[in-house]
């Protein structure tokens, strides 16, 4: 048999596919996997809180609770019971022990921590100039817990996160930013439930003052520095100029009256203004 | 600036993972670049897996002759690897890393065979390892080594 050289021409041994491609396709599929925990996450989380009863919620709230250095406030809870007195007699958050508590930081905001903890920031304190602002933000934090949104959130982080850990790993870049992406996603969400926890605390503010004078002092106040709108996309709550458009719309479809505010008493006003 | 300092970690990523694919896709083209011109040159050295018998009195001389290459995989090709441990499938990054390493070291063998004077190479064999199993691993170095050994034959003229 004669011997023949050829140099062969293809190369069988190695795709042809262009690497770039494949990265793109394969990126596009993570994405579309993570897209599709993220909205099974929503709905799995949605329905179990449902079924979660406040006693476990309060021994979750424990937790969360030691996240905040923080005071009871026994004038705050006396606004608070106020408001919880003109709930109505069939409302779900008869079920709680609300407590609210006074955390000292700069941060202009309000939280609702699971098992009917109410933590109010110092910076939040110093800003209110009437009781009926007072009112409606602690009426806000009402609406999220009557809407359950604090369960929520806690969920569908704790959803993300763990899913993210597993995909790449624990301390990754790369779950990092996933995760990052994926919370400001969860923030619009949450967009969602301010604007009903606003409905919510509006209503309820009403029939607390038999008006709804100083429902939206507080956001005009705060719309004057607020800054550009394109910012509050990612943030965790809606635009202060949206907020009250809102709210305004629903004073004027519900008939409420806009009646002069009561000014802070004393009692809840911080003693070192610093 | 300050944006890309808190996100240390990521603009390191991204800037490995783009050195990775410049220097990588450019080592790659040199390399079959050489390897197709060297193999064209040497084309006229056989090279067979068959044992081969020849008659008495042909074969001058005959001696062992090997080549090796350890080739590297670089970063962009190991995030493509590490996706597609998540899909599964084929891992067509790595593919051009075997075939490059079979390649380069063939041709070696071949090229110790010619300086010897040999006609042709009988009874190759292949062989591959892995330097630094855990390829995928964080701060693992990740490289292949293959190597061609087989019996070079000087004939008598």
């Amino acid at each position: 048999m004669k011997f023949t050289p050829k140099q062969l021409q293809k190369n069988v041994n190695v795709s042809t596919t262009h690497p770039l491609v494949e990265l793109l396709w394969m990126v596009g599929g993570l994405t579309f996997i993570i897209g599709l925990v993220f909205i099974l996450l929503g709905i799995t989380t949605d329905w179990a809180i449902a079924k979660t009863p406040v006693r476990i919620e309060t021994w979750i709230g424990k937790l969360a609770l030691k996240e905040f250095t923080t005071n009871n406030n026994p004038p705050l809870q006396q606004r608070l019971q106020e408001l919880l007195e003109h709930l109505p007699a069939d409302s779900p958050l008869h079920q709680y022990q609300f407590q609210v508590y006074l955390a000292a930081s700069e941060e202009v905001n309000a939280i609702a921590l699971p098992g009917g903890n109410i933590v109010v920031f110092s910076g939040l304190l110093q800003e209110v100039e009437s009781e009926n602002e007072l009112a409606m933000v602690l009426a806000h934090e009402l609406g999220h817990f009557a809407h359950r949104d604090h369960l929520r959130g806690l969920g569908r982080g704790l959803g993300i996160t763990v899913a993210t850990a597993m995909l790449f790993g624990e301390s990754s870049s790369t779950s990092g930013l996933v995760s990052s992406a994926l919370l400001s996603f969860n923030n619009r969400y949450s967009q969602r439930q301010e604007a009903a926890a606003d409905r919510f605390g509006l209503d309820l503010l009403t029939k607390r003052y038999g008006h709804a004078g100083g429902a939206t002092d507080f956001f005009a106040r705060h719309n004057a520095d607020a800054g550009a709108k394109t910012a509050y996309i990612l943030a965790s709550h809606p635009h202060p100029q949206a907020r009250i458009t809102a709210l305004e719309q629903q004073i004027t479809a519900k008939q409420y009256k806009n009646e002069t505010t009561e000014a802070l008493r004393d009692d809840v006003k911080l003693e070192d203004k610093e | 600036m300050e944006i890309l300092l808190e996100n240390l970690n990521l603009v390191i990523f991204l800037l490995l993972f783009i050195i990775g694919y410049t220097f990588g896709s450019l080592a790659e083209k040199r390399h079959y670049r050489s390897i197709i011109q060297r193999e064209a040159e040497l084309l006229k050295l056989a090279v067979v897996t068959a044992e081969g018998s020849f008659p008495a009195g042909q074969v001058k001389e005959s001696a062992l002759v090997s080549g090796s290459a350890v080739i590297s995989i670089d970063y962009f090709k190991r995030i493509l690897a590490t996706l597609r441990n998540i899909f599964g499938g084929r891992v067509k990054s790595y593919e051009s890393l075997v075939d490059r390493a079979r390649r380069e070291a063939i041709l070696r063998m071949k090229e110790q065979a010619h300086k010897q004077g040999a006609k042709m190479v009988i009874n190759m064999r292949l062989e591959t390892a892995t330097i630094g199993r855990n390829a995928n691993q964080k701060k693992q170095i990740g490289s292949i080594e293959a190597i061609a050994y087989g019996t070079a034959i000087v004939m008598n003229k």
